[in-house]
């Protein structure tokens, strides 16, 4: 606020000066004119009179000539003071107006009422740095949640974009450059409920920037930035940063997953959907020689992990100046037949067109499918608004940047649990992960798939905590549907996770302790049953024991006296 | 040399020395305080305070409130004069004009302070 203050008057100084200046002027000229009373006297008017006179003059209100009728003298003095009294106003006005309509003032007005939006967050939130494809999809993702998010890109035309879209959670945003800090701590890097900081810009070294301003401001922050390249990603980890998510280097293991083990890479895909995603069909790339169309920041990651994957690997790509090129590419544009015939694509089982233009991509693909019709084609699409293009190419596998990396942050922010559970089935191998996707599918069909975390804490699930200190719970009991619970809800215990110990898929009979974490899957449904047991102890009660607590003091009372009743008759 | 410094000082010493002016004499003898005089000290008093507007240094705030403190006293003396002249029909004399003139002598001091800060100011930088 103050800065504002300091603008206005900062434009004031000279239109005030000359206001000032001009009524000096005019009063003395007032003062000095001798003019003439009712009885033919010399009069001369003093200051009060003057100024009097000189105030409803400027502002054009005019009650006349007073105290007496003028001279001709005082006539032509008017005259010119008149004009210039109006001018000084005029000017001075304007100037207010102006500073008003000032670019300068009006951001920092919005900037402004920006902290003091901030400030009074008093739930908790995510901060996001740059308002992307990925940002969009996460933005929308966490309103889904109910979870707060407040915005920063420097792109006007993307906040513009922001304050037509409708919300379920209105998200707070600026239009500033996140790799200042002020704007950072103006955002709320060090408010009490900031629960983490999300860098999503597109340049790496902006990422970079937000984690340093991040570690130095609030090192207990959780942070999560976006990489695209390994160096990068070194970089920002070393910053003390939580998770670095680089999209070439996640949608390249994904493909190297479901070449080494489809039913694992489905497990993946379901776990990392956003809310309201159907889960998709499993995709069966078979093995092989593959062509990789461009060879950038996407080819370099698929190569290195298909070929730790022991695929055979053929590269195409334009530009013969490329360092780093592995031997054997071909050089020339993939989008004419003759160079994908070069690359031998009549004996490849897959084709992955990565360049960094859509237009390339789909043009290659169409090449491909002219040449051979049956080869397993992944495209890689790099701007959202193409993807209507894409789903009508009807191609087997899309990467989408911003979807594989607000998807993955998504799944990391609503169940911090699913990072480590993913680590650990990673190593599975594809007939333990079948086990594990019959397990599921069994459980929610074709539903969505809901993920959550019971976590039995006094905080988070108080009716769990307190139960737990004078009676055994099992973990069967908390998939007990608690209006009958002899039925099962649709819900399946993921991994438990008990201070550094760790279980996979955890048996029905196993005792909970306090300080669980368990991972669960299943439907919405279930998902909210388990969510009243948790913090309702009477439904809890009744999930374990089969037995109703009454409510309140009174019915709890008369409970009593019965019990104590019906024991004394039965003595 | 910078004009915008040159103007500030003048300012404010000019504001001090018409101040000065309409303050010295007697305090009984209407003749030693001039309307005019007054009349220039409080429009010099009001552009010097103008030109500490929208100064953010803790020195420019302090200038900003002397110069306050002496427009105040001015315009005080200034509505006093009139009230007595205008209002309630009288010669100013005696007890008024002691008013009038104590009420300006605060604002000279208010205006010494300003010199005051202009000549540390002016010290503490160095060329």
């Amino acid at each position: 606020m103050p800065n504002l203050i300091y603008i206005i008057l900062r434009r004031l100084r000279s239109p005030l000066i000359f206001l000032i200046l001009v009524y000096a002027i005019s009063m003395t000229g007032f003062v000095l004119i001798p003019g003439v009373d009712n009885q033919g006297q010399i009069h001369y008017m003093s200051f009060f009179e003057a100024f009097y006179f000189v105030s409803f003059m400027g502002t054009t209100i005019g009650f006349g000539e007073i105290p007496y009728t003028f001279v001709a003298a005082q006539r032509y003095w008017t005259l010119l003071s008149l004009y210039a009294t109006v001018i000084a106003w005029l000017y001075a006005i304007g100037s207010i107006l102006g500073a008003f309509q000032d670019p300068a003032f009006r951001q920092q007005l919005k900037r402004n009422a920006f902290s003091r939006a901030v400030l009074r967050i008093r739930e908790p939130f995510y901060l996001v740095c740059g308002y992307g494809d990925t940002g969009t999809q996460l933005v929308r993702s966490l309103a889904k949640e109910g979870i707060l998010s407040v915005i920063i890109d420097y792109d006007q035309n993307r906040i513009n974009e922001l304050e037509i879209t409708d919300f379920i959670v209105q998200p707070l945003w600026l239009c500033a450059d996140a790799s200042h800090s002020e704007v950072l701590e103006s955002a709320g890097i060090k408010h009490p409920w900031c629960t983490g900081i999300i860098s999503l810009a597109n340049n790496d070294t902006v990422n970079l920037t937000v984690a340093i301003i991040a570690h130095l401001l609030n090192p207990n922050v959780r942070l999560i930035s976006r990489a695209e390249t390994p160096e990068a990603e070194a970089n920002i980890l070393s910053f003390g940063a939580n998770e670095v998510i680089n999209p070439f280097d996640i949608f390249a293991s994904y493909l190297a997953l479901a070449l080494h083990s489809p039913s694992l890479s489905t497990l993946f895909d379901w776990m990392t959907a956003a809310p309201g995603d159907p889960i998709k069909e499993p995709v069966f790339p078979n093995h092989g020689m593959w062509i990789i169309c461009g060879f950038g920041k996407f080819g370099e990651a698929l190569y290195r992990h298909l070929r730790a994957a022991g695929e055979d690997l053929q590269i195409i790509d334009a530009d013969k100046n490329k360092r780093n090129m592995p031997l054997g590419t071909v050089i020339g544009r993939a989008t004419e037949a003759n160079t994908l015939k070069e690359a031998n694509i009549e004996s490849a089982v897959g084709l992955i067109a990565g360049t960094e233009n859509d237009a390339d991509n789909l043009s290659i693909l169409m090449t491909a499918n002219e040449l051979k019709s049956d080869i397993f084609r992944v495209a890689r699409q790099n701007e959202e608004h193409n993807h209507p293009v894409f789903r009508a190419a009807d191609v087997d596998l899309l990467m989408q940047r911003g979807r594989v990396v607000s998807n993955k942050i998504f799944a990391l922010i609503r169940t911090p649990l699913l990072g480590d559970f993913l680590r650990i089935i990673a190593r599975f191998n594809d007939r333990r992960a079948s086990i594990l996707v019959s397990r599921v599918i069994g459980v929610v069909e074709r539903d969505t798939l809901e993920l959550w975390e019971v976590r039995i804490l006094p905080n988070k699930a108080p009716a769990l905590y307190r139960m737990l200190k004078d009676q055994e719970i099992l973990v069967e009991d908390l998939l007990r549907d608690p209006v009958n619970r002899e039925k099962m809800i649709s819900a399946v215990p993921l991994f438990l996770k008990r201070g550094k110990r760790n279980v996979i898929l955890p048996e029905e009979n196993r005792i909970l302790y306090q300080g669980d974490r368990i991972l669960m899957c299943g439907t919405l449904s279930a998902r909210r049953h388990m969510n009243n047991i948790s913090y309702n102890i009477n439904a809890l009660s009744y999930v374990v024991t089969g037995e109703y607590i009454p409510d309140g003091y009174i019915w709890r009372w008369i409970k009593e006296r019965r019990k104590a009743k019906t024991n004394k008759s039965s003595d | 040399m910078n004009s915008e410094k040159v103007l500030f000082a003048f300012f404010i010493v000019l504001a001090l020395t018409l101040n000065f002016g309409f303050f010295v004499g007697s305090f009984d003898l209407p003749e030693h305080h001039n309307a005019y005089s007054l009349f220039a000290a409080i429009v010099v008093s009001l552009i010097a305070t103008i030109l500490k507007f929208g100064d953010r240094t803790h020195i420019g705030a302090v200038f900003l409130a002397t110069s306050l403190v002496a427009d105040l006293q001015l315009i005080a003396a200034a509505i006093v004069w009139g009230m007595v002249e205008q209002v309630f029909d009288d010669v100013l004399s005696g007890g008024s004009l002691a008013s009038v003139v104590s009420l300006s002598g605060g604002a000279l001091v208010a205006n010494f302070t300003s010199v005051i800060l202009l000549v540390a100011e002016t010290i503490t930088v160095r060329r």
